[in-house]
């Protein structure tokens, strides 16, 4: 039984986690959507009230019936290195590749449909209150009064993209940043603003969820945090992350999320105050955890892979490996 | 008027310094031009900030 993994060839993140399939001798296909077709090739038919597909890649032919997991982990979009990519091929190609594996009985990490409903912010925040996990005072709004009003209830406040991606033309980043005390508003209008109240963070919290597995790390803030980056992401100071525990209220949170948003993984970011409370900001549910590994040593890329390497229902192991296409 | 998020928008920062490694199709690695393995050299790693956190990175849409 067979591990396919979509990614792109540049992510050496994925790469900690096949040196573990490697050692635990689990076949793996390594493929990046982006090369379909041309470098990746599918096919799949469905006769006599049976489907058989396969797909295969640098010479390696993997039968859908013989995967026992598929790890999202960066994938290209469909035939965007293809000899001539359109939006029409791209959408060819994600169809034929996802709509075939989707009928295969593998396990996801994360399925397509979790993934993509995981990735908006606001209903995180929903699901994150239901769980009952602390969410600082937000607002979403295109309404400049709102934003005002927001502002006089909760004056600290930071902005962050709502969806959390970045425009690209021209390439920009929008940093989790803290709004200005006497901010005009009135731009609010022009787009959905978040608006969030600032924790006083005494640290940051990386907590990387694997199956039921919880692996937390913690990077203390400096005590004039106050005054620097409030996004961890721009903060430079090279204060390494250290292994931390988990409450126990906050592990169900975290388990209850997973378990209501279908995810296999998720990298969860907090912030804890002044007074130990871990605040809620965004689950990444396909956020990088080799930083974290590489500061902590924790052991996240081997918990990845021995989820992955788990049989599916009802198959068992040796059935349809991956093997090469020339044999 | 743009976005008031944007207002906070910065330039991203695309890492410009060449990986000493290079993918191998055959292996389904990235392999250093030694021919180690480069996820097992996590010194590196950490030095070239691959697996970290970014925004704004034009490869990645999930941090």
């Amino acid at each position: 039984m067979t591990v396919l993994i979509l990614t792109c060839e540049e992510d050496v993140t994925a790469d900690m986690v096949v040196v573990h399939l490697n050692t635990a001798g689990v076949p793996v296909v390594r493929l990046d959507p982006a090369d379909l077709p041309g470098g990746v090739a599918l096919s799949g038919e469905y006769v006599h009230g049976s489907f058989r597909g396969h797909l295969s890649s640098a010479g390696r032919l993997v039968s859908v019936d013989g995967l026992r997991s598929v790890w999202v982990r960066r994938p290209g979009r469909p035939a965007t290195r293809t000899a001539e990519p359109s939006a029409w091929l791209t959408e060819e190609s994600s169809q034929a590749l996802y709509g075939m594996l989707r009928g295969s009985r593998a396990r996801w990490m994360n399925h397509p449909d979790a993934a993509q409903r995981a990735r908006h912010k606001p209903w995180q925040l929903h699901l994150a209150q239901r769980c009952g996990l602390p969410v600082p005072a937000t607002l979403i709004t295109t309404f400049p009064q709102a934003a005002r009003a927001f502002a006089e209830r909760y004056p600290d406040l930071v902005v962050k993209s709502v969806s959390g991606t970045h425009p690209q033309d021209p390439p920009r980043a929008v940093p989790t940043s803290r709004v200005a005390p006497d901010a005009d508003f009135a731009a609010v209008a022009s787009g959905p603003t978040l608006l969030q109240r600032r924790i006083a963070k005494r640290a940051d919290i990386r907590l990387t969820a694997v199956g039921d597995r919880l692996l937390a790390a913690r990077r203390a803030a400096a005590p004039d945090a106050a005054g620097g980056p409030v996004d961890v992401r721009f903060d430079t100071s090279g204060t390494p992350w250290r292994p931390c525990e988990v409450p126990p209220r906050l592990a169900a949170g975290v388990r209850g999320f997973l378990r209501e948003a279908e995810l296999a993984y998720g990298a969860f970011d907090f912030v804890e105050d002044a007074d130990g409370t871990w605040w809620f900001l965004e689950c990444n549910q396909s956020g990088q955890f080799g930083f974290v590994e590489v500061d902590t040593g924790q052991p996240i890329a081997r918990t990845i892979a021995e989820w992955l390497a788990r049989p599916a229902a009802g198959q068992e192991a040796g059935v349809g490996e991956a093997r090469s296409a020339a044999s | 008027m743009q976005p008031f998020a944007l207002n906070y928008a910065r330039p991203a920062v695309e890492s410009d310094v060449a990986t000493p490694y290079a993918y191998d199709s055959g292996l389904q690695l990235n392999v250093l031009f030694d021919g180690r393995i480069a996820a097992c050299d996590h010194g590196l790693l950490r030095e070239l900030g691959t697996t970290t956190s970014t925004a704004g990175s034009k490869t990645h849409f999930d941090d």
